[in-house]
């Protein structure tokens, strides 16, 4: 089994309790078995008796966690728990287990064909995730507007998943092969970058894919999209007019923090664009992605992540005033559809596009 | 529980789900809502074990331990009477969980029935700015609560090491501290006045402010009673400004005695620090080194102040003096800061023990003139009948009058058979405690007594258990809430 790779994560989170305040499902469903130690305690359970695996109370805890990380960044000793859980997914995939609704969800991930626009001879691809593409059409076209102001040649290409969705349900052979799909067309023209607004394929592009013996990097640079604004505003490259919000709450993405430690680039870009970031919530630790982790988990279970949602809009102090900027466009997608009351969202890409001088 | 109706649920439990379960299940889902009502095997499992040694270790020998029937979580103390009219009813026990974390095997449902998890009870209801006080559901993370006191400003100056981990209900349950009590207080000294639900489904609330003379204290007859006497659900504590500097200092004493002197001199001048530490010897060779890197022979002892940095100043200057009387090697500043730095640090694996070690935290409480006897009746006794177990301590929390002991024995190597591991871990308790009680000590500062601990209770009280007993009988006729804890009669 592959999670007993992580026995000693088993064995350390099982019995320890030092960051269950920062478990996402755990802060809205108030069940034991959505920390970390519940997790650990319930895999365990399944080293010591592995058919365990098959109980649908267990597969339906092991899906339902978000994957937010936030447990590996404040842990000491950064002990992996989402690893954990994705290697008890790939247990249960691999064993034929798996859930009837998880197989529909990769069934119709697998479907979806990669379709590529755009010059051959560009300097870049703009990779567009399924929430962009499907949901929030906006950042895709604020991210056009400014590489066109910028007078940037590129490709774009969508449809298809890196492989990050599927990793995460626990079908790594397929997310494998959607990988070395999206590799074979991304090296087939001269682009020297790729870009991605969705923290969660750049983290596949940049940490999956040489799990997978891809490696991308030695041929393309692969930058989410606040890192390639932000090197764009400082080197003067895009004519910027007046601000339009002057400050905005970010929302952390759990890739880009948890994921990728010290990442920092949609701050710095902030700084440079004059745009002040106030803390959001009434801490620094807690994920508020409403399962950005999850990749897909909207499609897992709605009824949960509208709890998360909820969670999240809780802690916004004035709905109708208050611009969040929201780094991903998975949570841009579930905030929109699932609060109670509209909330105002922004994207590093909608910031900056909206102030380019026409 | 009558002895029919344990006999239908045991019955109905072996041939699996039955009508029974169904019927008491639509009832507590009538009372809290679908979502909130679980017999779900991970939610049993994740509720079958706190952070009790025995449950941890039955669990690792691949033993089950005893689960809850229902998990359900109410979302207000209407919902928590609801819960517990119809467990009385049906004389289903009723085990009160918030995090977990006890120590004590507390929140165990040790005879099935319900557990009652109070964390969706988890609003901030008012943070008073004249009074300075925060009212908050109990179900409440304690650092959730810390979080959302500090962005208005204040501090509730609860910070044990568990702060993450509990629910401010779990803390009043077992009378808890935070590591700068020695100045803010145990968790009863922060207390205002609580809400809570009696055995029976009614709500009470205890008066609005903790110093009267209208009658005896309301409000301390449930703190400390463990889910025994009800479920609290509500409760305004004290809060206070942040300070404008906190500051540290450690020494290095030649022993604990010397260091013990310089401590408890610092109480006796009535200086107010908001921290003292002082660690044995072998805690200061095993963990501080460990977790500080300060690799000497010695007693490391620190100490904090807090407050206007003028004042400060003052204070430590004077502490200082009265710790250099014993001849100390100063550590300065940095060594103390490093200590409150990494002060959580301890708790986290791997630097917490672990499996397939037994571990346990003697703690108790007595006067500066036991303390020391207490620390070492317990030391010998541990030493000399198992002499294969650690024994390390260190003093958390000061008084004007005393101190606490932090004890801990940790063996390598327990007995692999999960029964002859209870019997020996609680050899080591029964014998440890009793020798603190002998020395005048008591069972426990701030963990509580839950299962663990109970059987020792009339050793502690003597004649006096009674009258603790006849309130439980009072006040919970049927015997629904946690029995078999705290000495108490079980099922
Ligand atoms: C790493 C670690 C460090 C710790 N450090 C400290 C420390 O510094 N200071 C300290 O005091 N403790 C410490 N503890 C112990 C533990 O955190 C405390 O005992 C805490 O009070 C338990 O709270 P809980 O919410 O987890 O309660 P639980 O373990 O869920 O329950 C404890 C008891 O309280 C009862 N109970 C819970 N909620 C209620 C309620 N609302 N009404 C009535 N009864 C209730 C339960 O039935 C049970 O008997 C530590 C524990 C851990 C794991
Ligand atoms: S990740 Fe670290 S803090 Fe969290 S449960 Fe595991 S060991 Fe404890």
């Amino acid at each position: 089994m592959y999670s007993e790779k992580f026995t000693e994560t088993i064995h350390a989170c099982r019995f320890c309790f030092m960051c269950r305040h920062l478990s996402p499902v755990g802060n809205v469903t108030y069940r034991e078995s959505d920390t970390p130690r519940g997790r650990a305690l319930m895999l365990d359970k399944v080293l010591q008796q592995p058919q365990l695996l098959e109980n649908p109370d267990f597969q339906s805890t092991i899906y339902d966690a978000e994957l937010s990380a936030a447990c590996r960044t404040h842990c000491v000793s950064h002990f992996d728990e989402a690893g954990l859980l994705l290697a008890a997914r790939r247990d249960i995939v691999e064993s034929e287990k798996v859930p009837a609704s998880i197989r529909q969800v990769a069934d119709s991930i697998k479907a979806l064909p990669l379709t590529v626009k755009g010059e051959a001879k560009a300097e870049l691809i703009y990779y567009v995730d399924r929430y962009t593409e499907r949901h929030q059409p906006e950042i895709a076209v604020a991210m056009e507007k400014i590489l066109k102001s910028a007078g940037i040649r590129f490709q774009m290409i969508s449809g298809a998943d890196t492989g990050k969705a599927l990793s995460v349900l626990g079908y790594w052979n397929d997310a494998k092969e959607a990988a070395t799909n999206f590799a074979r067309m991304a090296r087939s023209g001269e682009q020297k970058l790729v870009i991605t607004s969705c923290p969660a394929s750049y983290d596949s592009l940049k940490n999956d894919f040489p799990k997978y013996g891809i490696d991308l990097g030695k041929e393309l640079e692969v930058l989410h999209t606040s890192e390639f604004l932000q090197r764009l505003v400082r080197t003067s490259q895009l004519p910027l007019g007046p601000l339009a919000i002057q400050s905005v709450f970010p929302l952390a993405s759990d890739f880009l923090k948890n994921y990728n430690a010290g990442f920092k680039a949609h701050e710095e870009l902030a700084t440079l664009a004059g745009v002040t970031l106030l803390p959001f919530g009434f801490n620094r630790e807690e994920s508020y992605t409403a399962g950005e982790g999850g990749v897909v988990m909207d499609e897992l279970n709605p009824r949960l992540v509208s709890k998360l949602v909820q969670h999240v809009f809780e802690q916004i102090d004035n709905p109708e005033q208050d611009t969040l900027l929201v780094l991903s466009p998975y949570t841009k997608y579930v905030l929109t559809k699932f609060a109670p009351k509209k909330i105002q969202l922004t994207t590093v890409e909608e910031l900056i596009a909206a102030r380019i001088k026409e | 529980m009558s002895n029919n109706l344990t006999t239908i649920m045991e019955s109905s439990r072996l041939a699996g789900r039955s009508y029974v379960d169904a019927m008491i299940r639509s009832e507590l889902t009538d009372a809290v809502g679908a979502d909130y009502v679980s017999s779900n095997a991970a939610d049993q499992l994740g509720h079958s074990i706190d952070y009790y040694w025995i449950p941890e270790m039955w669990h690792d020998r691949g033993r089950e331990n005893p689960k809850a029937q229902y998990i359900v979580h109410p979302g207000s103390a209407e919902e928590v009477a609801k819960v517990l009219r119809i467990a009385n009813n049906y004389r289903i026990p009723v085990t009160p969980w918030g995090g977990g974390s006890g120590s004590q095997g507390g929140a165990l449902p040790m005879y099935g029935g319900i557990i009652l998890d109070t964390k969706r009870m988890n609003k901030v209801i008012n943070i008073d700015t004249e009074a300075l006080t925060v009212t908050v559901e109990t179900g409440m993370n304690a650092q959730h609560m810390e979080w959302a006191v500090e962005k208005k400003g204040f501090s509730t100056m609860h910070f044990p090491a568990s702060i993450a981990c509990a629910t401010i209900g779990g803390f009043l349950a077992h009378r808890g501290t935070g590591v700068l009590s020695t100045k803010y207080g145990k968790i009863e000294d922060m207390v205002m006045s609580i809400e809570v639900v009696t055995p029976e489904g009614e709500i009470i609330n205890t008066l609005p402010v903790p110093r009267h003379a209208s009658g005896p204290d309301l409000t301390q007859l449930y703190l400390g009673s463990e889910g025994t006497l009800g479920v609290i659900t509500k409760v305004t504590l004290k809060i206070h400004p942040i300070p404008q500097c906190r500051k540290f200092h450690a020494f290095l004493f030649k022993d604990m005695h010397q260091a013990m002197t310089a401590g408890a001199n610092i109480m006796r001048s009535r200086l107010r620090p908001c921290v003292i530490r002082l660690y044995d010897e072998p805690e200061t060779a095993r963990l501080i080194k460990r977790v500080l890197g300060l690799d000497k022979q010695g007693a490391y002892l620190v100490f904090g102040f807090d407050g206007f940095e003028s004042v400060v100043n003052l204070e430590m200057a004077e502490a200082i003096r009265i710790c250099q009387r014993e001849n100390p090697e100063d550590l300065g500043e940095e060594m103390g800061q490093a200590w409150w730095d990494h002060r959580y640090k301890f708790f986290y694996p791997p630097y917490m023990f672990h499996m397939p070690q037994a571990f346990g935290t003697l703690d108790t409480v007595a006067t500066f003139a036991n303390i020391e006897k207490v620390y070492w009746a317990m030391k010998n006794v541990v030493n000399q009948n198992f002499p294969e177990a650690a024994f390390i301590g260190h003093y958390s929390h000061w008084y004007e009058w005393g101190c606490m002991l932090y004890a801990r024995f940790i063996v390598e190597n327990p007995p692999r058979d999960p029964e002859e591991a209870t019997a020996y871990y609680n050899r080591i308790w029964d014998m440890a405690i009793r020798a603190a009680i002998a020395n005048g000590g008591v069972i426990n500062e701030h963990h509580g007594v839950g299962l663990k601990l109970g059987r020792l209770m009339k050793d502690l009280y003597g004649p006096a258990f009674k009258v603790l007993a006849d309130i439980k009988k009072v006040m919970d006729p049927n015997n629904i809430m946690n029995p078999g804890k705290m000495g108490f009669r079980g099922v």
